[in-house]
């Protein structure tokens, strides 16, 4: 059994909680432990544009929280994957700059040394756990679902940092959800932003960037959307109605988080994955309990 | 401390722009060694379409040094950080978005007014170590949870607030 902190960030713990609990459910049953551990803050990538020393410093602050207790990060959230990413990045590459994080860490009695590995849920159970590993635990399997991914842009780019799947063509979702029974298709928009980032200052913009795409989703006949990131389901799935209103469409496209999907698949109950909070039509995949 | 607090220390909001301005030359000159504006950033721009954002016109007024006139300029906050255009530069050098991320912590540092919800959540991460406090949220059947009705652990934030609220303050005016 391998052991990892998990690492909340602020939107899966704070609202997006059915990710939250369909991530508890389902890694235990590939042999994944995970730890709870205290004292971890925002990782700064929601503060970039206001100051970015302070993103580095958050960063570096919870990967130090790891270091201390000498375990790996899986980080399920993109935004977060990638801002300990690019820290990571940072402080092996300045050591002028590492030097001096390091001096403000020291207030809370931590340091940054560079000994911990993060993953996210693609590569989490892609590259580590195995495809083999989880065909072995499918007992509802997804016979025929149609379905269009959606990795989340801060997942994908950029490679220069260091990402868990390519950049321009993304496959590992599609591989795990193939094992499960399911049909996942390529699509035009697939590498679409969902808005999100400019949620905080331009709304209206942010939400038709979500509705346009998920307006192309729902035309071409996908049976359900399958997400990885907090903030890109914050909009498809918790804010689907206001976006369908922006690109004057009425939208119903099912939306899910790939962890509620596999747990489905492995026969877990639907209540356990926090499937009664998916606020988009997720009525309509008659699968499950 | 508050926001305000923090943007109007005159003294060291000065030293913070000074860094700033040193990344941005840097940027300056990254970009006039390698940009031939063939606008591939533009063309793959998520906001471009909606919001006029042109990367590669960005990129071209910091090479002629117009770094006043885009930080004043609202089109800098129409980014949506897909980074593209880092990915797909076929210099693999020019990086538009690190120029807008560049661009917006000198408007914040030269004190002009942040916008939208910015101020909020970084007032939140200053005071709980996360952008927000938790939410009740609804199921489809209009029933309303809590994070601990879920049977979810308490959530991870900084356990000595007072020594975490004391670094980051002072992070965001100290010289970088």
């Amino acid at each position: 059994m391998k052991k990892y902190a998990l690492y909340p960030g602020c939107v899966m713990p704070t609202e997006q909680y059915a990710y939250e609990l369909s991530i508890r459910e389902t890694f235990p049953l590939l042999d994944i432990e995970l730890v709870d551990l205290e004292g971890f803050s925002c990782c700064g990538e929601p503060m970039k544009s206001v100051n970015q020393l302070m993103t580095l410093y958050l960063s570096a602050r919870n990967l130090a929280i790891g270091e201390k207790q000498d375990i790996d990060l899986f980080v399920p959230c993109p935004m977060c994957h990638l801002a300990l990413s690019e820290c990571k990045h940072v402080m092996e590459n300045n050591v002028e700059m590492r030097d001096r994080v390091n001096g403000m860490l020291v207030s809370e009695d931590l340091q940054y040394k560079g000994s911990v590995d993060i993953v996210n849920t693609v590569d989490l159970l892609h590259d580590h756990i195995g495809v083999d590993q989880i065909e072995k635990h499918v007992r509802k399997p997804l016979d025929g679902l149609k379905i269009a991914t959606h990795y989340g842009c801060h997942l994908i780019r950029p490679s220069e940092i260091g990402r868990p799947v390519d950049s321009e063509n993304p496959q590992k979702m599609e591989t795990v959800l193939k094992i499960l029974g399911a049909e996942p298709l390529d699509y035009a928009e697939k590498l679409d932003c969902c808005g999100a980032p400019i949620l905080a200052n331009l709304p209206e913009s942010a939400l038709t960037k979500t509705g346009q795409k998920l307006q192309r989703v729902q035309e071409q006949g996908f049976d359900v959307f399958v997400d990885v990131c907090p903030w890109c389901h914050r909009m498809f799935d918790s804010k689907q109605v206001k976006a369908g209103e922006t690109v004057a469409s009425k939208l119903e496209v099912p939306v899910v988080y790939l962890t509620q999907l596999l747990g489905l698949a492995f026969g877990v109950k639907k209540e356990k994955l926090g499937l009664d909070l998916n606020l988009s039509p997720v009525d309509k995949l008659k699968i499950g309990d | 401390m508050s926001i305000v607090d923090l943007t109007s220390m005159g003294e060291s909001q000065a030293e913070l722009r000074e860094e700033i301005n040193d990344r941005l030359s840097r940027l300056q000159d990254e970009v006039s060694d390698y940009c031939f504006q063939c606008a591939k950033c533009t063309s793959g721009c998520e906001a471009h379409k909606l919001l006029e954002l042109e990367p590669h016109k960005v990129v071209a007024l910091l090479k002629r040094g117009l770094i006043d006139e885009l930080v004043n300029s609202d089109v800098i906050w129409t980014c949506m950080s897909c980074f593209k255009c880092r990915e797909r530069c076929p210099q693999k050098k020019v990086a538009p978005v690190d120029i807008l991320f560049a661009l917006k912590n000198m408007a914040v540092a030269s004190g002009k007014q942040i916008p939208g919800k910015y101020t909020g959540m970084l007032q939140s991460i200053l005071s709980i170590g996360l952008i927000q406090e938790t939410q009740s949220v609804i199921t489809r059947d209009n029933k309303t949870n809590k994070r601990e009705d879920l049977g979810l652990p308490a959530i991870s934030k900084p356990v000595d607030a007072a020594k975490f609220q004391m670094v980051l303050s002072k992070l965001a005016v100290e010289k970088v």
